[in-house]
């Protein structure tokens, strides 16, 4: 259905963030305030009206699309800045106005001393508006625009405070990494275009490609979607971006920017399922990457870095669900992780509130009964719903791409190589060998480890609940713990609420109408290779993730009873082991040592030889060199003699006279 | 007979003995004087002219006169300056105590 108002829901917010970026300085603060957080709630409130409407509505006509205006014309290329609000994109929009509404208000708590404001609302507003064009986009391009406009917010709430330099640093680090992913993500436009000459999804949809192209451009995007949604081999920018006020890091790091990968894979679902190959690096992507922040989030210190690593890993089950073919569950756990990803750092937020700015989780302890009672509870709560101990959204959520992931039949049909690739004598029967190999044990494989990775979740996180929140105070003296103001404290308990609410969209009861997997009926293609299997009983599934996610709390409990000594007893056992992951297993110095280092020493090589020598040298001060050595070689020749000039002249005049007259 | 061409090799003569004079000689005064020799060496040559046209100009035609008025327009000139250079030959000499030229030479880089 046309309808002409759609634009109004990512006008709004970027209205807000021209008024407060712009004027905001001279604003009172009440009015910065008023503007920044009623343009967001109106945008949620179009959004609501909007999805009640596409609610009502059934199958292909489920859909609200908007073109705004023709945004560029060349050739056969026709670029609209198109809207499409259907029951996925319509359902996000709710998620990022509706979370970021409560982000908003619990930032003017959060910023209340902070003297720019002004800048800080506006970039927030920025950001949502940006995520809403992401969101509602109907074509590439359009997305494109978003997805870089979030990566710009992002690098500018992450280095919020520029005067820092490490937190300067870490906003430019966000910045590269990301720009790394969108060039694959550009490539994969132009390959999309130049096989199709389309952009938009709907003409997508119904174009023809082959295995190679779709596989080519599916992948490219994927690159896109390892730098924006934190994957490896490019997720070593998030835990860094945890230098940006806490609500930023709810808001973009955990709740919305970062699940627009996977967003973008479920929206392009027709095309990743005609590229089965690039499903299975999705999901073994996914699934790496899934356990290892898992398990460096074990040994982190700072509570907002094992929050940081935990989304990481919680990003990757989103990938393993849109890669077996499980794209509703997939978006389902987006969803999810939206509401009790962002309780869980507006708690850690609310803990540093209270204890000046405090993140190192040694220093705390003891909060709950310290004065942090609703905070404590409602981080409780969203623990519970990202760790499965008490069946509430996260654990109905991760379970179902965990099932899908052992039913899938996807990858029955791929093997690992194709005998044609090759003709090297030494390695063909190697590898002929492979080509026989099937790869129906991926999903198999894909459910151990992500079950393993569910137990070291529980376990890290309820660590990082009873260092925070349980046993004795170990901070100093001086400090006083405090509960933070009701503008900050009411976000968390509506999205605790919502962290359990959020269990009824994700019921695994497949008669239910209101579930996520029925109400996206449609919206997703289906991926090759026919209906899922049954190959565990659902009630031994649920029982065994349930065993898993007790066992890690009782774990964290026993290590963890007297405190900090838990630390120290791993640290004793396995002292490497822990050294490694607390030092995120030196991916960063590995990237410093093989990226960063040669690629400053080559440019430091080019500054000194190229720049600085050749052009700098030879080009600009040679050449001006030249000419004043020219001139004070010729400047010998006026004297001040006047009559030599006359004498000069002279034999000019007569040489002159010589060639023209006698000879000529 | 004397015809155009003694007129022209005396007037190239002297024009010619102006010159050297003029890049030769020290004093500034004799300077001048060897500027007034070149002119008038001019003035001569336009009178031969004058006198010998290449093509026959009736009287009333435009033309007729034009070397006689050149000469008139070079007598003035070299009048005015004759009194230019010898005002600035005085001032220099103020100044410098010498009309020696070859120490005229602040004009240089």
């Amino acid at each position: 259905m046309e309808v002409s108002w759609l634009y109004l829901i990512f006008l709004l917010p970027l209205l807000g963030a021209a008024v407060n970026g712009l004027l905001g300085r001279w604003l009172p603060k009440a009015t910065l305030y008023a503007i920044a957080l009623l343009v967001v709630l109106l945008s949620f409130c179009i959004g609501l009206f909007a999805w009640l409407q596409i609610a009502r509505l059934e199958g292909e006509a489920a859909q609200l699309h908007q073109t705004v205006f023709t945004w560029f014309s060349v050739g056969s290329l026709k670029v609209d800045l198109g809207l499409a609000f259907d029951r996925l994109s319509g359902t996000l929009v709710l998620v990022v106005t509706g979370v970021g509404f409560l982000i908003h208000l619990y930032s003017v708590g959060y910023m209340e001393e902070d003297p720019a404001q002004w800048r800080y609302f506006a970039y927030l507003n920025l950001f949502v508006s940006m995520m809403l064009i992401l969101v509602l986009a109907d074509n590439l391009v359009a997305m494109f625009v978003g997805w870089e406009g979030v990566g710009l917010c992002s690098y500018l709430l992450i280095g919020f405070w520029y005067d820092d330099e490490t937190k300067a640093y870490a906003g430019r680090k966000a910045f590269v990494v990301n720009r790394i992913g969108d060039f694959g993500f550009l490539i994969g436009i132009f390959v999309v275009y130049l096989y199709t000459g389309q952009v938009s999804f709907h003409a997508l949809r119904l174009a023809p490609l082959s295995l190679g192209v779709a596989s080519a451009a599916a992948a490219l995007l994927f690159v896109g979607a390892t730098g924006k949604s934190a994957q490896l081999p490019l997720y070593v920018w998030l835990p860094d971006a945890m230098a940006g006020p806490t609500p930023v890091s709810a808001l973009i790091h955990a709740a919305t920017m970062v699940t627009a990968g996977v967003y973008m894979v479920a929206r392009l679902s027709f095309l990743y399922v005609q590229a089965p190959g690039v499903m299975a690096v999705v999901a073994i992507i996914g699934i790496l990457t899934a356990l290892i922040a898992a398990l460096i989030g074990t040994s982190q210190m700072d509570i907002k870095k094992v929050l940081a690593y935990s989304t990481v890993s919680q990003l990757g089950y989103m990938f393993i669900g849109v890669g077996v073919g499980a794209f509703a569950a997939g978006t389902a756990h987006l969803i999810t992780h939206a509401f009790f990803k962002a309780c869980l750092f507006l708690c850690s937020g609310a803990v540093m509130h209270g204890l000046h700015g405090e993140q190192n989780m040694a220093k705390m302890g003891g909060l709950r009964r310290a004065g942090l009672k609703q905070t404590a509870t409602t981080f409780f709560v969203a623990t519970v719903a990202i760790t499965g101990v008490f069946p509430i959204s996260g654990f109905f959520s991760k379970d179902e791409i965990l099932a899908r992931a052992l039913n899938t039949r996807a990858f029955d049909f791929l093997t690992a190589w194709n005998p044609e690739w090759t003709n090297v004598p030494v390695l063909r029967p190697l590898l002929v060998g492979l080509s026989q190999t099937r790869l129906t044990f991926l999903g198999s494989t894909v459910y151990v480890v992500g079950t393993l990775t569910a137990l070291i979740t529980s376990f890290y996180m309820w660590r990082c609940y009873r260092l925070t929140f349980e046993g004795e105070y170990r901070g100093p003296h001086e400090v006083h713990p405090h509960e933070s103001p009701w503008v900050m404290t009411v976000p968390l308990w509506i999205l605790a609420g919502l962290s359990i609410l959020a269990a009824l969209i994700v019921l695994p009861w497949h008669g239910l109408s209101f579930t996520w997997e029925h109400f996206t009926e449609g919206v997703f293609a289906r991926p090759r290779g026919g209906a899922p299997a049954e190959r565990l009983p659902q009630w031994l599934a649920f029982g065994i993730a349930l065993a898993v996610a007790w066992t890690g709390y009782l774990v964290a409990r026993w290590l963890y009873a007297p405190g900090l000594q838990g630390d120290e007893k791993l640290s004793s056992a396995l002292p490497r082991l822990r050294r490694t992951l607390a030092n995120a297993l030196y991916v960063d110095a590995f990237y410093d040592w093989a990226v960063s280092k040669p690629l400053f020493a080559t440019a430091r090589g080019l500054w000194r030889v190229v720049d600085a020598t050749l052009i700098d040298g030879l080009l600009i001060n040679g050449s001006a060199q030249a000419v004043a050595a020219a001139g004070s070689a010729l400047r010998r020749f006026q004297n001040g003699d006047v009559q030599r000039y006359a004498a000069v002249t002279a034999v000019g005049v007569l040489i002159l006279v010589y060639v023209f007259l006698v000879r000529g | 007979m004397v015809g155009p061409l003694h007129y022209l090799f005396l007037a190239a003569a002297l024009f010619a003995l102006g010159a050297l004079g003029v890049v030769v000689r020290r004093n500034a005064l004799i300077v001048l004087m060897s500027i007034e020799l070149m002119l008038n060496a001019v003035n001569l040559t336009f009178l031969t002219f004058s006198r010998f046209p290449l093509v026959r100009v009736a009287p009333t035609q435009t033309g007729f006169l034009s070397g006689h008025t050149a000469v008139f327009f070079v007598i003035a000139v070299a009048a005015a300056e004759a009194a230019v250079g010898l005002a600035i030959v005085i001032a220099v000499f103020r100044s410098r105590t010498t009309v020696n030229v070859d120490e005229f030479d602040s004009l240089k880089f």
